[in-house]
């Protein structure tokens, strides 16, 4: 698969190149790389946002031609309806579902439940943090219950602390629904404590660089970055993607 | 644990906000005792003259006999209806339409050029089409009101409506929804404030049209009140007239204000 944007001025800019990838059922896959590597255009390829410029995305054997509702997204930027209550963001996919008021009710609540924001049912996305609004988007999408979560930086606004939380909450979410879920990240650490699987990308042009299964224990706790197997680890893929920063460095040298 | 910490450190700011809020309003108020002030001191000592300036206390008795026989009050009732009905008309118009033209681009593309050619002209230029087509009655003080208002109605609804932020529309889809469900659930709330602003914004200019309309062809009507009172060289009634037109206009202005926070209980908060 292919990806070419044709710039403003008339050039086109190959965003990924030659990439093919199969995703395991009920596996945590982490997309990784730098910025510019095409992570991000790979994941709206897979919800439909874009169409490839050669090759396809299946799913299930079926090609995606449009967007899909069975690869729900979480945004970078959350993507709440500021009108609606958190209860009216969080029942959104199933009310889209034509599902009745009280069993969506029902079922808006207990994933509100599940990403701990009883009590905040009736406040707006203005009124809360930028961590409790992620968790809304998380349940939005849970609720909506997608057969793949696609998500884009989920994390990468929020403070080191709350993030660490996020995570712990969304590998006891994994767990527990056993969906599967492709998630972006330009951070070693949580593609380390998250994923079965590491895509490890290289920029201009987007490309795998190599796919690196993640032998740490599963079920994981985000306390597993304390253990020795984890730092050699953590070495490893830091060389991979060193290599490719520091070519990528070269391409701003005006002359070597 | 973390909610107490944020009020312990919230409040100190409100306390002080609220206290800035009242020096604030003593400013207000201190401004417009100056300016009286000023404007009684300029009658009573003859800076002024009182045919280019009537005193304050001309004013005030002007006003009081004025709403006695009942005429001022009148003139409001005739003038606020002829800016309701020409405004929910301009509103019934070109909300819908300014919906459909920020969302299928040939629908823009239609009325755009009429837009161009419409917008530049003043209501008061519609005079004497509107006069000849339906006389000097109700009718043509409305048509006024409304060519005066719906132009601005409709530009701010198509810009509010093409400002929806696309990546809603997207998660939205991503969710499952319809191009029905979207215009419902995305873009008619989505559109919804800027609408209202342009509403509000629009309700100042209608006051003005029906006022010109009133001023130029008119038995009745705060427009016409002023300028009979000017034919009959009574000053102290056009400044009456005058206070009244800011006073209604401030009424409906609030009166705006209490439909906007019905309307958007989201935006309440927004500032926190």
């Amino acid at each position: 698969m292919t990806k070419i944007f044709d710039t403003d001025r008339g050039r086109s800019l190959v965003a990924i190149q030659d990439v093919s990838l199969d995703v395991i059922e009920g596996e945590f896959l982490c997309l990784l790389g730098a910025s510019g590597c095409g992570k991000s255009t790979m994941l709206s390829l897979f919800a439909g946002f874009l169409q490839p410029s050669s090759g396809h995305v299946m799913l299930r054997g079926q090609p995606i031609t449009r967007i899909e509702p069975r690869c729900g997204m979480v945004f970078q930027s959350y993507a709440l309806f500021p009108w609606k209550t958190v209860r009216g963001n969080v029942e959104f996919g199933p009310k889209m579902q034509g599902v009745g008021r009280s069993v969506r009710r029902a079922t808006a609540q207990r994933f509100i439940d599940m990403v701990k924001l009883t009590g905040f049912e009736n406040h707006y996305p203005a009124e809360l943090s930028g961590g409790m609004q992620q968790r809304v988007t998380l349940a939005r999408i849970l609720a909506a219950n997608p057969e793949v979560l696609l998500m884009d930086e989920p994390f990468a606004a929020l403070d080191a602390m709350t993030r660490q939380i996020m995570q712990g909450e969304l590998l006891r979410i994994h767990d527990a629904s056993g969906k599967t879920t492709v998630f972006i990240t330009h951070s070693i650490d949580e593609a380390l404590i998250l994923s079965d699987r590491i895509v490890v990308m290289s920029a201009r042009p987007g490309r795998i660089k190599t796919i690196l299964p993640n032998p740490l224990p599963s079920p994981r706790h985000v306390s597993v970055q304390l253990s020795p197997e984890y730092a050699a680890l953590k070495a490893q893929v830091w060389q991979m993607v060193e290599s490719d920063l520091l070519a990528h460095d070269e391409t701003f040298r005006p002359n070597h | 644990m973390s909610e107490a910490v944020l009020v312990a450190a919230v409040s100190p700011a409100k306390a002080r906000n609220w206290r800035f809020r009242h020096v604030l309003l003593a400013l207000n108020v201190a401004a417009v005792a100056a300016v009286s002030l000023l404007w009684w001191a300029s009658t009573r000592f003859g800076w002024v003259a009182p045919i280019f300036l009537p005193a304050p206390g001309d004013v005030l008795h002007a006003a009081r006999l004025t709403l006695a026989n009942g005429d001022l009050l009148t003139d409001i009732a005739v003038s606020a209806r002829r800016v309701f009905l020409g405004f929910v008309l301009a509103a019934v118009v070109a909300v819908p339409l300014g919906i459909v033209m920020g969302v299928w681009r040939p629908a823009k593309a239609i009325v755009d050029p009429f837009v161009s050619l419409l917008r530049p002209l003043p209501s008061i230029t519609w005079i004497p089409l509107t006069i000849l087509w339906l006389g000097i009655g109700e009718a043509q003080k409305v048509a006024i009101v409304f060519m005066g208002s719906w132009i601005y109605i409709l530009l701010y609804t198509v810009e509010s409506t093409r400002r929806v932020d696309p990546l809603l529309l997207r998660a939205a889809r991503n969710l499952g929804a319809t191009d029905f469900a979207i215009m419902r659930e995305v873009i008619l709330p989505g559109a919804l404030p800027g609408i209202i602003t342009g509403l509000k914004v629009t309700l100042a200019i209608s006051w003005s049209c029906v006022l010109t309309a009133e001023m130029i062809a008119a038995q009745s009507g705060l427009g016409a009140l002023i300028w009979q009172a000017k034919d009959w060289g009574n000053l102290p009634l056009v400044l009456v007239g005058m206070l009244c037109i800011s006073l209604t206009v401030l009424v409906a202005d609030w009166l705006m204000r209490l439909i906007e926070r019905a309307l958007l209980p989201w935006e309440r908060n927004r500032s926190n």
